[in-house]
C-alpha cells in the first residue's frame, strides 16, 4: 500500500555520499526527494521544475553556483519556500547563507532526526 | 594597462570541450542573477571573455562595463580610482574625481587580478559588497552603488587565505558563483576551433588571400604544445603565422624553448640520469649526434635559453606579470628582463 508523499523535497549536495544518505532516509520519510549534485544542476532542476518544491535543502560550498547563489534566487522567485543550508566543518559562509534569508543552517555533520523534525516544522510554519 | 572602458559587442567564446560548454551553459543561467561572480582561470585563458559575455546577456548590457585591473597600479592610486576623490583630497587631487564604483552604478565593474589586492584595499572592497555603498577618498559622505561586480584572478585564492594575503569573508563574498577556466593544454580538442576562429578573424586583417593558414600538420602540432600563455599566446603565434607563413620554423621555436618535462619520481640519479636530463633541458639528445656536431657552446645554450623562459615565465605569471616587481625578484635589471622576455618570445599578454 503507498501513502501519497507528505512533501516534494529538492536536495542539491556535491558530496555523492552525503547525498545519496539524504536521498535514502527522507525517501524512506515518505519525502518525494529529488536530487542534484552541484549548484548548477540544481538550478535547473528548480527552474525546470512544474510541481513545485515544498522545501529546498542545498549544500552552501560547491562548485560553480554555490549554495548561497541557491538561496537567493529560491527566496526571490518563491520567499515562502523554506531552504535549509548546510555547511562543512570549517567553512564559514554561515552569515551569507543568512543574509540570503536562508530559514536553517546546519552545520554537517548532519544529523537527521533531527534535520527531519526541522523540516516537518517548517513545513508546518508554511 | 591603464583602466578602460569597452563598448564593442563580447567576442564569442570558442570552443567545444566539455568544460567549455559548462561554462557556456553556466552563463546563460547566472547573467541575469546580479550575483557576484568569481571567474578563476591561468593569464590568458579568457577571463575577460567570460566576464564581457556575462555582461552581454544580462540585462545590465545597455548600461556600462568598466574594467580595473588591480595588479597595474599602486595601492593609493586604485583605491582612488576605485571610489573616487574630493578636490584637495591628497596632495595632487586638484579636482574631484569620480570612481569607477559611481561610474559603473547600473552597470557592470570588472576586477581583474582580484588577487593582487591589498589587504588594506579587501576591507573597503568588502565594505561596499555588504552594504552597496562607499565614501570617496577625503569625503565623509556614503555614496550609494548599483553595481554588479565581477572579479577575476589567476591566483589560487584558497591558498591566499591561507598565507593571509586574502580576506576569507572576501572571498566568500565573491565567490558566490564561481567560473573556472581550465588552461588551455587541457582541452586541446578547442585549439583547431580557435584556430579556425582566429583565421577567420585575421582573414579581414589582411589583404584577400594573402593570410597564410597552417596546413594539418601544424594544426596537430599546436594541439601537442602545452600553451602555458593559453589562447592569448596561440592567438599571437597564429598573428605571426599568417603573416610570414613560416609554420615550420615557429613550431620549431615553440618545442625547442618548451620547459624541460619533470622526469618521472625514481628515476636513477646516474650518469644515464644526468644525460637524459640534459637533453631534455637542452631539446636536443647530444649522445645521438655525430661527434663532430656536438658544440658545447650550442647544448648549454639551448639549455640555458629553456631554463631562463621557464623560470621568467613563472614569476611573470606568478606576479600578474609585472615586470618591475618580476625583474626584482629575478634580481635583473629591468631592462635586462625587457631583452630576455623578446628574446626568449615569451608571450605577454596586454
Ligand atoms: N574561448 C575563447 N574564444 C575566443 N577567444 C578567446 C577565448 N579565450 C580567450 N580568447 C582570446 O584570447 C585573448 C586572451 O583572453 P582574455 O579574456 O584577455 O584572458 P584572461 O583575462 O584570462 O587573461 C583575448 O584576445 C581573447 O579574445
Amino acid at each position: 500500500m503507498t501513502t501519497s508523499p507528505l512533501a516534494r523535497l529538492l536536495i542539491i549536495e556535491d558530496n555523492e555520499e552525503v547525498l545519496r544518505s539524504l536521498k535514502k532516509y527522507f525517501t524512506k520519510k515518505n519525502y518525494d526527494v529529488v536530487t542534484a549534485s552541484n549548484g548548477l544542476d540544481g538550478l535547473k532542476v528548480y527552474e525546470n521544475d512544474q510541481d513545485g518544491f515544498d522545501l529546498i535543502i542545498t549544500d552552501l560550498v560547491m562548485p560553480n553556483i554555490s549554495g548561497v547563489a541557491i538561496i537567493s534566487l529560491v527566496k526571490k522567485k518563491s520567499p515562502q519556500t523554506p531552504v535549509i543550508a548546510i555547511t562543512g566543518w570549517g567553512e564559514h559562509p554561515e552569515a551569507l547563507a543568512t543574509e540570503a534569508q536562508a530559514d536553517l543552517v546546519l552545520e554537517k555533520p548532519i544529523e537527521l532526526d533531527r534535520m527531519d523534525r526541522f523540516i516537518s516544522d517548517l513545513l508546518k510554519k508554511k | 594597462m591603464s583602466p578602460s572602458k569597452i563598448k564593442q559587442k563580447a567576442p564569442a567564446i570558442i570552443g567545444t570541450s566539455q568544460a567549455m560548454e559548462r561554462i557556456k551553459d553556466l552563463i546563460s543561467h547566472v547573467a541575469d542573477t546580479g550575483l557576484n561572480i568569481l571567474i578563476c582561470g591561468e593569464s590568458g585563458v579568457g577571463k575577460e571573455v567570460v566576464a564581457q559575455n556575462l555582461y552581454q546577456e544580462s540585462p545590465r548590457s545597455s548600461r556600462p562595463f568598466l574594467k580595473i585591473n588591480c595588479a597595474a597600479l599602486p595601492d593609493g592610486l586604485l583605491e582612488s580610482e576605485l571610489f573616487g576623490h574630493e578636490q584637495g583630497a591628497f596632495t595632487g587631487a586638484e579636482r574631484k574625481k569620480r570612481g569607477k564604483f559611481e561610474l559603473a552604478d547600473g552597470g557592470v565593474l570588472l576586477l581583474d587580478e582580484i588577487g593582487d589586492m591589498s589587504i588594506a584595499l579587501q576591507a573597503k572592497l568588502l565594505h561596499v559588497l555588504q552594504s552597496g555603498e562607499f565614501s570617496p577618498l577625503g569625503s565623509e559622505k556614503e555614496v550609494h552603488t548599483d553595481t554588479w561586480v565581477l572579479a577575476a584572478t589567476n591566483h589560487e585564492l584558497e591558498e591566499d587565505i591561507r598565507h593571509d594575503k586574502f580576506r576569507e569573508d572576501l572571498y566568500y563574498r565573491l565567490n558566490i558563483i564561481k567560473i573556472l577556466i581550465p588552461p588551455l593544454r587541457e582541452r586541446p580538442e578547442d585549439i583547431p576551433h580557435l584556430i579556425e576562429h582566429f583565421v577567420n578573424e585575421y582573414a579581414y586583417q589582411f589583404q584577400a588571400g594573402r593570410i597564410n593558414i597552417p596546413g594539418n600538420h601544424m594544426i596537430a602540432k599546436l594541439c601537442e604544445y602545452h600553451w602555458p600563455g593559453n589562447v592569448r599566446e596561440l592567438q599571437n603565434i597564429l598573428k605571426r603565422g599568417f603573416a610570414l607563413g613560416n609554420w615550420d620554423e615557429i613550431i620549431d621555436e615553440l618545442f625547442r624553448y618548451a620547459p624541460a618535462s619533470i622526469p618521472s619520481s625514481g628515476q636513477s640519479a646516474g650518469a644515464m640520469g644526468r644525460s637524459a636530463s640534459v637533453s631534455s633541458l637542452s631539446g636536443l639528445d647530444y649522445r645521438t649526434l655525430n661527434l663532430d656536431d656536438i658544440s658545447l657552446k650550442d647544448i648549454t645554450r639551448a639549455a640555458q635559453g629553456r631554463v631562463e623562459r621557464e623560470v621568467i615565465s613563472f614569476v611573470l605569471e606568478k606576479t600578474g606579470w609585472n615586470r618591475s616587481k618580476a625583474s626584482r625578484i629575478l634580481k635583473i635589471s629591468y631592462k635586462a628582463l625587457l631583452y630576455k622576455i623578446k628574446d626568449l618570445n615569451i608571450i605577454i599578454p596586454h
